[in-house]
């Protein structure tokens, strides 16, 4: 972790873009700054970042494009930001390879821990590529082989399904899982189209784990996109 | 109109023919004593019923007069007008035929009298619906413009205070620079991040209202999960607002109810804030969940100075921002969800605002 992560942020508006670039320098990156679809492509290509900043509302592409082509070239994180009401947008790019999103307006605060979390999303992935067979969340344990949770030492009770949700997420962990994306992954390619049964299945994981609404420790709902492990 | 007379005429010339052919044939059984007259008056009553208008039976009863006289009366093939009881028979027959003849037309203008008028009034009830509609729809359209008038004037006064603290406490430390004390800067950049994290709140209400026009577009709804809505909201609120205290207590049950989850997020958040921000209490802001009767029930309470006295504040007084348009939003959302909306002050102190949408069974995954 001693080297310096260099960031790539796309983004028309000016002040947004000061006050990223603000951010990200303080807390010890490197940014590169690009207010178009065609320079960031350029920086993209020219100087691997190790992260990039992706606001969907570009002046001269859509940024669903330029995610896409960005994903044919590379495995780089991409975190997107976008506004509010735009719950499809943010599931599209998720789908097409994003892995999380940030809403207008954000703080600071929420916008490192996004930054932390994607960039340790990577290394998670590079570093045990999906085979462990047991998951460590916070004093939760995840045993893939044994099939068994504990929560502080105490065994929880899942059913077959709950599980595999929570391997999934755990799998994933600190990455937003779409609707779709679990439901694929569950119920396989035939999957009833709404996404009820999953609802039901997270509401009832939740309960056991005893999650406190007000402040949930493992699971967090994103509202109409899908479900995140938290791992901070 | 001439192609009707030909019809009328051939018809005339046709039922007159027949009762000839009949009467001829009638001739030869009975001799002397022939009904040919009634078969003649026949025909002219059916030619009158057939054809337009008053004249071919007229005309039908005149011809049938002499041709009874002519053919079938003795002696035969001969007008003959001298025999006893002869003129007497064929002027009642006459009169008969005109008498039968002109019933008959009357009766039949009268159906179509009859049919004419009742068109009429549907006409008249139709284009009476179609005012009424135009009237109740110019109502409404009225109805709607006073609310974005209305809307709008408060949504320009609330808009306007907070961004004129903005300007000039900005302006002030631009110009003030390096004189001023720290700690006054501090106290002017909170007030900064205060009112622009209520501009924030406006516009998102603002942006709610965009997503649904009461009965132009349908809602789009989904089946959610109340829990996680009341979670994201609370989640949500509390980022703003880092010291208070919210306690949520959910059912047991899983409730689901049909909905835009964006909006419902919004109602709750309104509500929160309304109890965090006009209560004048921070510490037990409570929200409940549960069914009652076929309604998943939301209620966000307080321990505040409860409903009268927060709701007396005007929103016009320059002293406060006010409710702006938080409640009022609410109130339309839950509307538009088909859900009930409503408030009181709870016993012991406080307020309480609790909304309810139609529920929908929850399907269980084994």
């Amino acid at each position: 972790m001693t080297d310096t992560k260099t960031i790539l942020v796309v983004e028309d508006e000016k002040g947004i873009r000061n006050f990223i670039h603000n951010a990200l320098t303080t807390n010890g990156y490197k940014t590169i700054l690009a207010e178009n679809g065609r320079n960031a492509r350029a920086a993209f290509l020219s100087q691997c970042p190790d992260l990039v900043l992706l606001d969907l509302g570009l002046p001269d592409m859509d940024g669903i494009e330029l995610l896409k082509e960005f994903r044919q070239w590379m495995q780089t994180p991409i975190l997107i930001v976008s506004a509010r009401d735009k719950e499809a947008e943010k599931v599209m790019a998720l789908d097409l390879g994003a892995d999380d999103y940030i809403t207008k307006p954000f703080g600071i605060s929420e916008l490192m821990a996004r930054v932390r979390a994607a960039l340790r999303h990577k290394s998670l992935l590079t570093d045990n590529s999906g085979v462990e067979s047991v998951i460590r969340i916070k004093d939760l344990t995840i045993d893939i082989a044994k099939h068994t949770v504990t929560k502080d030492g105490e065994e929880i009770h899942f059913t077959q399904n709950e599980f595999k949700c929570l391997v999934l997420l755990g799998r994933h962990a600190g990455k937003v899982l779409t609707y779709d994306f679990i439901m694929k992954n569950i119920w396989g390619p035939y999957s009833p189209s709404d996404n009820q049964i999953l609802r039901v299945n997270m509401a009832n994981i939740r309960r056991k784990l005893k999650e406190n609404p007000a402040e949930p420790k493992y699971i967090l709902t994103e509202l109409g996109i899908g479900y995140r492990m938290l791992i901070e | 109109m001439n192609k009707l007379h030909i019809s009328d005429l051939f018809k005339t010339v046709f039922m007159l023919t027949l009762a000839y052919k009949v009467s001829d044939i009638l001739l030869n059984y009975t001799g002397i004593e022939n009904n040919s007259a009634l078969v003649f008056v026949l025909a002219v009553l059916v030619i009158s019923k057939i054809t337009e208008g008053y004249l071919w039976g007229i005309v039908a009863s005149i011809v049938s007069a002499f041709c009874i006289n002519y053919y079938f009366m003795y002696p035969y093939a001969r007008f003959n007008v001298t025999v006893a009881g002869y003129p007497i028979a064929i002027i009642s027959m006459l009169i008969v035929s005109i008498v039968t003849g002109t019933m008959t037309s009357r009766i039949k203008q009268q159906a179509q009298e009859a049919l004419r008028r009742e068109q009429q009034t549907r006409e008249l009830y139709q284009m009476n619906r179609q005012l009424n509609d135009e009237r109740t729809a110019i109502k409404i359209e009225a109805e709607k413009e006073k609310m974005r008038s209305n809307l709008l004037r408060a949504i320009s006064h609330d808009l306007r205070t907070p961004l004129t603290t903005i300007i000039g406490s900005t302006t002030l430390i631009l110009e003030g620079g390096a004189n001023m004390e720290e700690e006054e800067v501090q106290r002017l950049l909170m007030d900064i991040r205060e009112d622009s994290e209520w501009l924030l709140g406006m516009v998102e209400n603002l942006l709610s209202i965009t997503r649904f026009r009461p009965g132009e577009t349908k809602l789009k709804t989904q089946p959610e999960i109340m829990e996680d809505v009341i979670s994201d909201a609370v989640i949500k609120t509390k980022k703003r607002f880092p010291d208070c205290n919210i306690q949520v207590s959910l059912p047991t049950d899983i409730l689901m109810a049909p909905m835009d989850s964006m909006l419902i997020k919004q109602v709750i958040i309104n509500l929160l804030e309304n109890a965090l921000r006009h209560s004048g209490d921070k510490e037990h802001i409570q929200i409940d969940s549960y069914q009652k009767d076929s309604y998943a029930v939301v209620e966000v309470s307080d321990r505040g100075k409860g409903l009268n006295t927060a709701l007396e504040e005007s929103p016009s007084s320059d002293s406060s921002k006010g409710h702006g348009i938080g409640l009022p939003v609410c109130e339309s959302i839950i509307k538009a969800h088909n859900g009930f909306f409503e408030s009181e002050n709870r016993p012991g102190g406080g307020a309480t605002f609790r909304f309810g949408l139609p529920i929908q069974e929850v399907e269980q995954d084994d």
